[in-house]
């Protein structure tokens, strides 16, 4: 049961992470400046959230599945954010 | 559904709403090339949002849709950055 409640404490804090990156990308104008606020998005709360149902669900099988996706999603979200900056650079549109 | 089943429906909602509401929003306005952005936020967003509603209906094998998401939309994703670059 204090699992389940650990769980939730973790979905929580990474919820709340994607929530105020969302909100922040939305808020901010030039491109450039949206693409930093992804990183959180895949760097904290992925493993955060990757954690939650990890305990939830339990299993060996769970937790690798879940840390493959985490992990995946963490190289991929940096490779992505990379060559989204490149190409705002070399169209000139970072600044709005 | 007790207490913490709630908590699990919750966050699902809001990364469903507070998540991928202002991705489609990115992704669906501004400039071609800034919109990237969005879509980025809305592939990630997903692949979490998909990963609590595994959990929340206690179905790991719901599990490999997360998965197999991550890797298409990252491929995806570079297919149109490379699309909307400038033409060589």
């Amino acid at each position: 049961m204090t699992g389940s409640w650990i769980a939730v404490v973790l979905l929580v804090i990474g919820v709340l992470v994607v929530l105020a990156a969302s909100l922040g990308a939305l808020l901010l104008r030039a491109p450039a400046d949206r693409l930093h606020l992804l990183a959180p998005v895949t760097t904290v709360a992925g493993p955060l959230i990757g954690a939650a149902v990890a305990i939830r669900l339990g299993g060996i099988t769970v937790i690798a599945e879940a840390v493959l996706i985490v992990v995946l999603a963490i190289v991929a979200g940096a490779v992505l954010q990379a060559a989204a900056g490149h190409l705002l650079v070399r169209t000139g549109e970072e600044e709005e | 559904m007790n207490a913490i089943d709630v908590w699990w429906s919750v966050a699902a909602g809001s990364l469903l709403v507070g998540g991928l509401g202002p991705a489609l929003v990115l992704a669906g306005s501004g400039a071609p090339r800034g919109r990237i952005v969005g879509l980025q936020l809305a592939g990630s967003v997903t692949v979490l949002l998909l990963m609590v509603l595994a959990a929340l209906l206690d179905q790991p094998t719901v599990l490999l849709l997360p998965l197999v998401l991550v890797l298409v939309s990252f491929a995806g994703t570079l297919v149109f950055t490379r699309l909307l670059g400038p033409d060589p």
